[in-house]
């Protein structure tokens, strides 16, 4: 009895502490993805806003034909990473103030579908090309004028040739603020001259030339500028130039 | 061994007993029986249902949702219409809430309520069973607007789901159309309508107050069908968000005959209001809030103390009037709210006028430059130096002590967030104040009773304070959290003359002329401004829809109802861009022994970004996970 008894207490032991071993820890994601979104026109990556700006969907079709989608915000410059996901087969498209890589019509039918399919794995780099609805290009640098203010001169042209997304120019706005990350996330509202409804449509194809809003600019500090325009399409993102700094001794 | 026959008889006898009713339900448990065949059960069910009713009344917040005593980051604190020390931005309704799930759960009760109240139909007349059926419907209809008009289209469940007859599958019901669901929701609107008595218990849905949310629901489709630009369509065609432009005259011409429908059955509030005497006018409208009699009052949800409460009063209260758990001041009327009445002096662009030729101009008090001020902008506002509760809320910057010779220059430039230049000034970081010997001898505190004060956030950070709701003669021992028990007006009939002149100009601007539109707005936007004290609508031709739009913030200001109009206008990523609102700062000069007003940007910065997003706000994460064809609104 005492032996039946002592055998199964040690082939509880046993269980218990087997079950302790950690098999099942899937690794840590350690893969890499990263790439740009460029301007088809241009060959430069395309400039956008942190946050609520171009992001890459990531669809995974390992495991599931519907799967949740996962975004990847870009940074301002129209680069993308990310350093910690998991290896698989992804499907990847972006959004932005771009003509849409996937577009659905009406009736709900896909009709236009540049969505990358791709194993992510090690270190991918998907990059993808995309036509603007706006290119807003410097026309030469912002200039500090003898009152304090800032000038600064600019084109805004069409992107895409697609009547589709030629809706009506919203906003032309030169943002102005205090560090180089600005745009309409991010602005001085005390300087920031804006042009909206007729004004702002009228300007496609001419050279404009805005000046800072409140008189002479405080002095002794650097003032970061960034042009950006939208049309009234889906969720009204800005395009944007790079952006430039100005210092105002 | 006789007796053998009768054991066995008596225990035969035992067991037939013993079987009756082995499976009764537990006493505990309230059945349908019990609920749905006597009129007392229906009230209790109906009890329920309106108490989960999503509408934003006093326990409602962005931050914290439906049904939430704690509202110190007001709504009205998001949409500029007040500054607040704990709500200092433009925001979408948290993410984290449960108003998915609570709309569906009510509307779940009121499918319930409709497919069983026919098996006790017996129990009661016809036109009791056909009234409550019309409540539930107008319960449905209710609870779907608040969904539609936060997520676009949703989920249509029209009847109760089983689990688990009906398989996960079935019941993963992906959204339907946006412009389905408006439709849905006018059609149980009508039945409604047609189904409900002329009146009905207070707090509960006659037929004309599904009339009202008629005209509003539609009103919300009209604009949102006019003026979105946001498209989201699933792989059947179903447009989840957005509407069609064409269908934007249907709901108007549906909003405008709803509103039409209340036509003489209630009025604007005037029992104390007198023409040209402005103090009743005043009087008239902030009893108008408080009258349980009202005319005005269509649909209202009740509270009463200590069973059913909020705690407005407490949390609103100019910072003197603070009550015993150290709350105040949390709404803060805004300049560019205050800017938008009548009766005060005004510079060409619309804003206060302070100065004259580059110099502050001078008030003996605080009150006299608003000593002509609109009626309704006194009932909605306490001005600086104003009556509340019998004493005269003060609320002072700090004391200018610089010469005053020749006029006081701007105390900083235009445009300026910079805080005030310390040089000149005394001012005062919180409510124990040093005081300041004047030139004469007296002394005085160098911020008034309300503030400003510098230091700690709790007093009006804007100049003025809040007096729409604030219960004029509550105690101040009685201004307690959970201690207030006013009624909330959901839908009052200035709002249906709102929606009705609304829906008739946007008519009017698409071409509609089967009825004199223009000519019906200007009545009633006059009505409105009559009654509030505001100058008078001269003629048709200048009536936009800026006027409607600019009469309907000014009426229901603070009644939560801003929040959803700037989304459905799609002006809200306008008006809030980057923007800083902008406050009144009155400042006493201690050599003139007169006060000055200082217009500025709010002095904490705070900065009020819309996110275009936001036009459809982001379906829980958690409901997606739970059933995986919902389809995310975009940008999320």
């Amino acid at each position: 009895m005492k032996k039946l008894f002592y055998s199964i207490a040690l082939s509880v032991l046993v269980a218990a502490g087997s079950s302790c071993k950690k098999v099942d820890n899937y690794a840590a994601p350690n893969v890499t993805l990263k790439g740009t979104v460029t301007d088809a026109g241009t060959g430069k990556s395309l400039q956008t806003e942190q946050g609520s700006g171009t992001r890459i969907k990531l669809l995974e079709i390992s495991w599931s034909s519907n799967p949740t989608p996962f975004y990847v915000s870009s940074f301002q410059d129209g680069t993308y990473q990310n350093t910690k996901l998991f290896a698989g087969k992804n499907v990847i498209s972006a959004e932005g103030a771009f003509v849409p890589l996937v577009q659905v019509d009406d009736a709900g039918k896909t009709i236009v579908d540049k969505s990358q399919t791709v194993d992510v794995k090690d270190v991918t780099t998907v990059n993808f090309s995309v036509e603007p609805f706006l290119r807003i290009e410097w026309v030469g640098d912002p200039v500090l004028n003898a009152d304090g203010t800032i000038t600064t001169s600019f084109k805004v042209t069409r992107g895409t040739a697609d009547p589709n997304f030629q809706q009506n120019v919203s906003d032309v706005a030169v943002f102005v603020n205090s560090n180089n990350y600005v745009g309409n996330n991010n602005y001085d509202n005390r300087y920031t001259p804006k042009l909206s409804g007729n004004d702002a449509n009228n300007s496609v194809g001419k050279t404009l030339s805005l000046t800072t809003l409140g008189g002479a600019l405080p002095g002794k500090r650097s003032y970061f500028i960034r042009v950006g325009a939208r049309v009234s399409y889906g969720l009204n993102y800005y395009n944007y130039t790079d952006v430039k700094e100005v210092k105002v001794p | 061994m006789k007796k053998f026959p009768y054991i066995i008889l008596t225990f035969l006898l035992c067991w037939t007993t013993a079987c009756k009713k082995l499976d009764t339900l537990p006493p505990s448990i309230i059945s349908d029986q019990d609920v749905f065949s006597s009129a007392a059960g229906v009230t209790a069910y109906m009890a329920r249902m309106y108490s989960e009713l999503p509408i934003e009344d006093f326990r409602y917040s962005p931050e914290r949702g439906l049904n939430m005593f704690w509202i110190i980051s007001p709504t009205s604190a998001t949409t500029g219409e007040a500054l607040s020390r704990d709500q200092n931005g433009s925001m979408q309704e948290n993410t984290g809430l449960s108003t998915w799930s609570d709309c569906y759960r009510t509307i779940r009760d009121a499918n319930y309520f409709s497919e069983n109240i026919g098996k006790y139909a017996g129990n009661f007349t016809n036109d009791q069973v056909n009234n409550w059926l019309g409540e539930a419907r107008f319960i449905r209809a209710a609870t779907y607007f608040a969904l539609v008009k936060r997520y676009g289209g949703v989920p249509l469940v029209d009847k109760v789901l089983k689990y688990p007859e009906q398989s996960i599958e079935e019941l993963k019901i992906p959204r339907n159309s946006e412009e389905k669901i408006y439709d849905f929701i006018g059609t149980d609107l009508d039945y409604a309508y047609a189904n409900l008595p002329e009146t009905n218990q207070v707090g509960r849905a006659n037929k004309y107050v599904a009339a009202g949310f008629k005209s509003r629901a539609m009103l919300y489709a009209g604009t949102v069908a006019k003026y979105n630009q946001i498209s989201l369509v699933d792989g059947s065609g179903n447009r989840l968000c957005g509407i069609p432009v064409a269908k934007a005259v249907t709901y108007f011409k549906a909003a405008y005959d709803a509103a039409a429908l209340l036509d003489g059955k209630y009025s604007l509030y005037k029992k104390a209001w007198a023409a040209g005497d402005k103090n009743a006018q005043y009087l008239n409208y902030v009893n108008m809030f408080f009258d349980a009699s009202s005319p005005e009052n269509i649909f209202v949800r009740q509270y009463h103390y200590p069973e059913s409460v909020h705690g407005y009063d407490a949390y609103n209260v100019p910072r003197q009037l603070m009550g015993a758990n150290g709350y105040s001041s949390e709404v803060n009327p805004t300049l560019d709210f205050v800017e938008l009445f009548d009766g005060f002096p005004k510079n060409a662009d619309g804003t206060i006028k302070t100065t004259t030729g580059g110099k502050y101009d001078l008030y003996t008090n605080t009150m006299d430059i608003f000593a002509n001020a609109e009626p309704r902008l006194r009932a909605t506002v306490v001005l600086p130096g104003d009556v509340m509760k019998g004493v005269s809320i003060e609320i002072r910057r700090g004391i200018y002590t610089g010469s005053s010779v020749g006029g006081i220059n701007p105390l900083l430039p235009a445009g300026s967030t910079a805080h005030y230049p310390t040089d000149n000034i005394v001012q005062s970081a919180n409510a124990s104040q040093t005081p300041y010997k004047l030139p004469n001898g007296t002394t005085m505190n160098p911020a008034g009773l309300s503030g400003y004060f510098t230091g700690d956030g709790t007093n009006s950070v804007s100049g003025f304070s809040i007096r729409k709701y604030i219960v004029p003669d509550k105690p101040t021992s009685e201004v307690l959290e959970n201690r207030s028990d006013q009624t909330w007006i959901e839908l009052r009939y200035a709002e249906v003359l709102l929606n009705r002149a609304e829906a008739a100009v946007e008519l009017n601007s698409l071409g509609q002329s089967d009825k004199s539109y223009l000519q019906d707005a200007f009545t009633q936007i006059n009505a409105i401004r009559e009654r509030g004290g505001a100058d008078l609508l001269t003629g048709t031709a200048n009536l936009t829809i800026d006027v409607v739009r600019k009469e309907r913030k000014k009426e229901l200001g603070f009644e939560n109802k801003q929040y959803w109009d700037m989304r459905r206008w799609r002006v809200a990523d306008k008006e809030q861009n980057s923007t800083i609102y902008r406050t009144l700062m009155p400042f006493y000069s201690a050599n003139d022994g007169k006060y000055f007003f200082d217009a500025r940007l709010d002095e904490r910065n705070s900065r009020y970004t819309f996110d275009v997003r936001w036009y459809y706000e982001q379906i829980p994460q958690d409901e997606i996970q739970k059933s995986q064809n919902l389809i995310q609104n975009p940008g999320y």
